[in-house]
């Protein structure tokens, strides 16, 4: 499809805006643009027609099935797009009067509160963005942490090999090294190995859990007692809290700061890469170094605070304030019943379709997973050359969004299946069909799958071009 | 209460038998059992019309004004009706990040439009498809403009509160100074600058216009910049670039800003948008998702994430940034709303908001509020009075018009869009009179 700016023909307008009853002021020349403003010209028609077949070359929960491990594509509900869509939430300014914006406060509070309770954390700030940037934040706290005991040798942060690569990039940019630990039989953390790396120079251990194989780690009080007695500080990557909301709390793990994606497990849209929100909850000890300001309640109604002591700030004003809208509305619409129900028909989702198709995909054995799995294609592909990819490349064949491939790095061939607790047992069981049928294709009529997808909006793009001589703009 | 589920009772029970075990709590089995929570304490599961009045209650207990005269980060500006209706569309906001090219074209070619235009707006080369809002840009800059050996970067006292607040966050932990340099007159002193360039200097940060509404001489603090091997980074309010020289004109590496008044609602500060843009030289060091166009096997045109060995999943700790999720749908917002005013629709909104904000100042003038620096303004500006700031604002709020933000006891920063008319700002011109 054509690109706007190539229906963009000049004169053509959209929008229109009142004629301003004030004399003209202009810029002065010193200041003034000399280039053109290369911008399309369409009328709304064409605008219409324009964003609405983008639209229809987009893929989302709406489409149809989103498996996207350790992305909990859930569905979103409509309700929380109104209640954010209304005037008291849109239309004030973030430095309105503090008398004025109570209700806004509240949200935030309440919101925290909530947070805090399903984490069992002390504290939460909402302000990160996304969960990078929680993570990033939830790093300056533990280093903010350790300075303030003058305990200046804990300089590295410990990493599983498992681990999502924003672990290691935010460790990275909060002024940590990185300490990579193995992973053992059981794909959780090797002890002996942890026991080797752990000492009085631990900042703290990233721990995803259930991990990013969608397995519980078993061993995590153990795990907590040996980074505890280091003197180093325990880390929630809240990815997969949707598994676990309601039925177990990181705080009661033995972590002492979390970050949650409001975008995964609180039902909060994606909109095709974000806005995602990555609140951070900590333990009471670490609560002074949250960044500015917090909302606190007094018997004067809400009112934001600071810390002499907070990392400061890591976003413009109070971050992305619209999903925290979306997000209280999701808590609020399932309460404590409804929060750990949706924990637990995601795990028994993610077991029904692996109960089904663990013969021909092979995932890890013997054990239940959690919300989501992890398959290894190896042996497939040494039989009949059909990859990972080519499975999920023929998936969108069938109208199907292909689960997250190749993660984490520690599986060969993987593919991770996270069908969220929403999605409906027919439409489980339609796929369980499909994936058994493209298990068969792959024997039949490997070729085929290898040069998939058919019937999508484009076959294959060639990667390789696009790095190496990259457009990355529309040129005239 | 709804949880949004969509198995019936039978259903669950056909799924455990499935899977061969006689209930979901023995799903949860490996979680150690002294570990297990016994309940949430959180109210009870509400139906969706209780919500909804939970909900609209709460938004209630905000203050919405008719007239709205303040700025500083977050701007009021019309929205065009198309630019919500198309928006709105589920498929847009229910995507993920487009890691599926052969089902994603559109959000991937929307992404690609959106930093076409970003470039066009800015001048610069490449965009990135965004980071989380302008203080985060401005951050993101200051990491990638600064190495081994130079490790200051330098702005002035003039840029927005948040944004040197996020500067200060970063830098702390990278041992990356942050040298604040007085203004003169509101706008950057060159005379400072010049004296603190020099090998140690990575970047110099300014933005444009600045805090007070000021237009700096970005041009020559650019030369300053690149006289001492610095790099140049510009911070723009992306509506003042319909008719203010673009950072490429000003010689900038680097332009950054917040893209919220290209559509974006003032949402008590968020969601908003971070712009990112560069040079083709800093293109390899640039965070964030890119997209580029390429061909599929065929040869048909087709859209993907590219250059993404500069990214976290690829290369963990070795990644330029650890950014993943941006604002995605903030940005596709942006861009329609930038192809919905078009070249004219932009510049009538930017020449709006200078106009009515000359057209306010000469009449705060009249009334003795004189404004306190003489340089060329866009649409913020800075009155100082000796009636108290407090006690304006007071009258204004009384007349549901939100009034300029305080800045000192009697100092306040104005803010004018294209969303007021001549008679809201006669009556708060009026009501600012009978303040005594």
């Amino acid at each position: 499809m054509k690109l706007i700016f190539e229906i963009s023909e000049q004169g053509k307008r959209c929008a229109t805006l009142r004629t301003p009853e004030v004399n003209h002021t202009k810029v002065g020349k010193k200041f003034a643009r000399t280039t053109k403003l290369e911008l399309p010209e369409v009328s709304e028609v064409d605008f219409s027609r324009h964003y609405t077949a983008l639209s229809r070359r987009a893929f989302g929960v709406d489409n149809g099935f989103y498996p996207l491990g350790s992305c909990t594509m859930k569905y979103n509900p409509k309700i929380n797009e109104e209640v954010a869509a209304l005037a008291g939430f849109t239309r004030i300014h973030p430095l309105q009067p503090e008398n004025t914006v109570q209700g806004a406060l509240e949200v935030m509070n309440t919101l925290s509160g909530y947070l805090a309770e399903i984490t069992g954390m002390d504290a939460v700030t909402l302000q990160p963005n996304a969960g990078a940037h929680g993570e990033y934040t939830g790093l300056l706290l533990i280093a903010a942490y350790h300075a303030s005991r003058k305990d200046f040798k804990r300089t590295k942060v410990i990493v599983p090999d498992s681990a999502h690569g924003t672990n290691p990039a935010s460790a990275v940019m909060a002024g940590f090294e990185i300490i990579n630990v193995p992973s053992d039989e059981q794909k959780g953390v090797d002890l002996e190995e942890l026991k080797k790396v752990v000492g009085d120079d631990t900042a703290a251990l990233m721990l995803t859990n259930p991990t990013t194989l969608g397995l519980f780690e078993k061993n995590i009080k153990q795990i907590s007692k040996i980074i505890h007695d280091a003197g180093g500080l325990l880390y929630y990557d809240g990815a997969n809290l949707n598994a676990v909301m309601g039925v177990v709390r990181p705080g009661d793990m033995g972590f002492d700061v979390v970050h949650l994606n409001l975008h995964k497990t609180f039902s909060t849209p994606h909109g095709g890469g974000g806005p995602g929100s990555g609140p951070v909850g900590c333990k009471s000890a670490l609560a002074q170094f949250l960044p500015d300001p917090r909302v606190e309640k007094t018997d004067k109604g809400y009112k934001f605070v600071c810390s002499k002591k907070s990392i400061g700030k890591v976003a413009s004003f109070y971050g992305n304030f619209g999903v925290y809208v979306r997000a209280l509305t999701y808590i609020i619409t399932l309460g404590a019943e409804g929060i750990k129900s949706a924990a637990q028909h995601a795990v028994l989702n993610a077991n029904y379709l692996k109960a089904n198709i663990e013969d021909l995909y092979p995932t890890e054995k013997g054990r239940h997973c959690m919300h989501e799995f992890v398959v290894s294609m190896q042996e497939l592909k040494d039989k009949t050359g059909v990859s990972a990819m080519d499975i999920a490349k023929t998936m969108i064949d069938r109208g199907y969004h292909p689960p997250t491939m190749y993660f984490p790095l520690i599986i060969h061939e993987a593919l991770m299946f996270e069908p969220t607790e929403t999605e409906t047992k027919q439409t489980l069981d339609e796929v369980i069909t499909a994936l058994r049928e493209i298990y068969d294709e792959a024997f039949k009529d490997p070729e085929y799958m290898k040069a998939a997808p058919h019937h999508a909006q484009i076959g294959r793009p060639d990667e390789v071009k696009a790095a190496r001589q990259p457009i990355v703009r529309y040129k005239k | 209460m709804s949880d949004y589920l969509s198995t019936t009772e039978k259903e669950t029970s056909e799924m455990l038998k499935s899977i061969g075990v006689n209930s979901i709590d023995e799903l949860f089995d490996d979680i150690p059992r002294d570990l297990k929570l016994k309940k949430l304490n959180l109210p009870q599961g509400k139906s969706q019309q209780e919500t909804m009045e939970i909900m609209t209650a709460l938004s209630k207990k905000n203050k919405v004004y008719d007239v709205i005269l303040r700025g500083a980060g977050s701007y009021d500006h019309y929205i065009p009706s198309m630019v919500k209706n198309l928006a709105s569309r589920s498929e847009f906001i229910t995507a993920y990040t487009p890691y599926q090219a052969e089902m994603s074209q559109g959000i991937l070619q929307a992404i690609f439009e959106y930093q076409s235009m970003i470039c066009n707006l800015t001048g610069m080369d490449v965009s990135n498809a965004s980071v989380y809002n302008g203080a985060n840009a401005a951050a993101e800059a200051m990491l990638m403009s600064t190495d081994r050996t130079r490790k200051v970067f330098i702005t002035f006292d003039n840029i927005r509160p948040d944004t040197l607040k996020v500067l200060n966050t970063y830098a702390h932990r990278r041992g990356i100074t942050v040298c604040v340099l007085p203004s003169k007159e509101g706008v950057c002193d060159l005379k400072a600058l010049k004296e603190h360039l020099d090998d140690t200097s990575a970047a110099v940060y300014i933005e444009q216009p600045n805090y007070f509404g000021l237009l700096e001489d970005a041009e020559k603090i650019g030369e300053l910049a690149h006289e001492a091997k610095a790099k140049f980074v510009m911070g723009c309010n992306p509506i003042a670039l319909a008719i203010v020289k673009s950072p490429a004109e000003c010689g900038a590496d680097i332009a950054v800003g917040d893209a919220q008044p290209l559509g974006l609602p003032m949402a008590f500060g968020g969601p908003y948008v971070g712009f990112m843009a560069c040079t083709e030289k800093e293109m390899r060091k640039m965070p964030g998702r890119i997209v580029g166009e390429t061909t599929d096997h065929d040869g048909n045109r087709a859209y993907v994430l590219t250059l993404q060995a500069r990214e976290q999943h690829i290369r963990r700790e070795k990644a330029f940034s650890n950014i993943c999720s941006n604002q995605a749908y903030c940005a596709l917002i942006a861009s329609m709303y930038m192809a919905a005013m078009g070249p004219s629709g932009m510049e009538e909104v930017a020449n709006a908001c200078v106009s009515y904000a000359h057209y306010f100042a000469d009449a705060l003038a009249s009334l003795g509020f004189a404004l306190k620096y003489n340089g060329e303004f866009f649409h913020e500006f800075v009155t100082v009075s000796t009636i108290p700031a407090e006690k304006i604002l007071k009258a204004l709020d009384k007349e549901g018009i939100l009034g300029g933000l305080k800045l000192s006891d009697n100092e306040i920063l104005w803010c004018t869009t294209e969303t007021l008319t001549k008679a809201d700002i006669d009556r708060a011109v009026e009501v600012i009179r009978r303040v005594k």
